[in-house]
């Protein structure tokens, strides 16, 4: 890594994580990521910090009709991928809905000249739709994880912790263990730890310790090789860990 | 288990996989869950319901014809979601789309309604309460620091256009957005821990 490229560009770490770095930037930037750990640990440190705007935002009901609309596209597309005869939604109904219920000026036109600018809408959708994909996959697939056979879903209590998932991902190869990722738990107290457990034919076995980000996010290993295991479990338990759980698991992935 | 029956006590985990699956249902579900963050967050960028609705209409298509693949290790399923939103109306943004863009800020946005999601109470109580403390944290960091973050992100404007607007130096712009960030990040941290 270059020091005078790191001086250099060290202080764009943060309009990288919101997103506000030019094209010929963000190119250098991400590359500079690749080479230089001191900002990648800073990205991801900050990262947190921007995915919590959206969650300050007030609150606004989504109009109907733009639930229908969905609703009738995904259904459609169900039924030609299933090769049925789809019932295609009528493309123009939510436009038509708007000029009804938006005021626009197209509401005013003949119903011809009304539907020549729905089609101009609709256009103009689809390229920007098409133009947004290739970011999304970019910004999605640039790295790719580990090979896994299979994710399972944990069981959550949500009377205790209403926000929290997560989720085991098995290697194909058994014998190098798991993982297990954590959402939307609470930061513990200091002096807590989330334990994680694999429990086997009555046996209930300590696995690992770990704690989770700011922004509730956390992942932890699971040492044992879970052919016969029964599930992985997770409770809150004293720094550095217990024998045994102290409470009934938080949060269970039945294997 | 029997999928249409429990469908509805899934985690958003295992219900991403049945969207990917092509099940009409779970997306249904993932739509009810979190189509009204989703809109929320393209009406407060993008500042108008008609944009908003294509905004969010186009993320939830690209979601359901797998053009995003949600992946676990990177996050909540409500982050992606939001963070695909987020790319569609930056994108929207930018291609000049909104005649008239709220430059991020709340005023005018009169309309307040129950919370969309059809959750359990004690899941929208939670939701009540994170936004709550992210509103808290934002609200103690210095107005020029919030200014340029809240610029970036819900305005979809680059550092440069930021500097200009506000004619200031990009590097004083990229110092503030580092810092504000930093704050926030611990912020956030004193109000969960």
């Amino acid at each position: 890594m270059s020091v005078e490229r790191h001086e250099l560009l060290q202080e764009d770490v943060g309009a990288y994580v919101l997103g506000a770095l030019d094209d010929s930037e963000l190119r250098r930037f991400e590359a500079h990521l690749e080479e230089c750990p001191v900002c990648a640990d800073e990205a991801e440190r900050l990262r947190p910090a921007a995915q919590a705007l959206p969650r300050s935002v007030t609150p606004v009901a989504p109009p109907a009709a733009l639930k229908r609309s969905l609703l009738a596209t995904v259904d459609a597309e169900a039924r030609e991928r299933a090769g049925l005869s789809p019932r295609r939604p009528r493309p123009l109904a939510r436009v038509a809905d708007r000029l009804r219920t938006a005021g626009s000026s197209l509401g005013n036109l003949r119903p011809g000249m009304a539907l020549a600018g729905a089609c101009v809408v609709l256009l103009a959708g689809v390229a920007t739709g098409a133009a947004g994909l290739y970011a999304i996959d970019n910004a999605t697939e640039s790295k790719q994880p580990r090979a896994v056979s299979r994710t399972i879903v944990a069981k959550v209590d949500k009377t205790r912790v209403p926000l929290g998932s997560g989720s085991l991902a098995l290697p194909a190869d058994h014998e190098n263990g798991a993982v297990l990722r954590v959402h939307g738990l609470r930061p513990l107290e200091v002096g807590s730890v989330y334990q994680v457990w694999v429990r086997r034919r009555g046996e209930i076995i300590s696995q690992s310790l770990f704690t989770v980000g700011e922004d509730g996010d956390g992942a932890a290993a699971v040492t044992d090789d879970l052919k016969g295991a029964d599930a992985v479990q997770v409770t809150r338990e004293q720094a550095g860990g217990a024998k045994a759980p102290s409470e009934n698991s938080i949060l269970t992935v039945p294997l | 288990m029997n999928r249409a029956d429990d469908i509805h006590s899934l985690a958003d985990e295992e219900v991403m996989r049945l969207v990917q699956e092509g099940n009409p249902r779970a997306f249904e579900l993932l739509y009810d869950r979190h189509g009204g963050a989703s809109f929320s967050l393209a009406y407060r960028m993008v500042g108008n319901r008609v944009t908003a609705e294509d905004v969010s209409q186009e993320a939830f298509l690209s979601i359901w014809r797998s053009k995003a693949r949600y992946r676990p290790d990177r996050g909540s399923v409500r982050t992606w979601v939001l963070g695909i939103v987020h790319h569609r109306a930056i994108d929207a943004l930018r291609r000049n789309l909104v005649h008239e863009r709220r430059r991020s800020s709340a005023e005018g946005i009169e309309e307040r309604h129950e919370a969309p999601e059809r959750e359990r109470t004690d899941v929208e109580a939670a939701r009540r309460e994170d936004a709550r403390h992210v509103r808290e944290a934002i609200a103690g960091l210095p107005e020029e620091q919030t200014r340029v973050i809240e610029l970036a992100y819900f305005g979809g404007f680059s550092h440069s256009q930021i500097a200009e607007m506000l004619q200031m130096p990009i590097g004083t712009v990229k110092g503030r957005m580092r810092l504000g960030l930093e704050k926030l990040r611990k912020g956030l941290a004193e109000k969960v821990g």
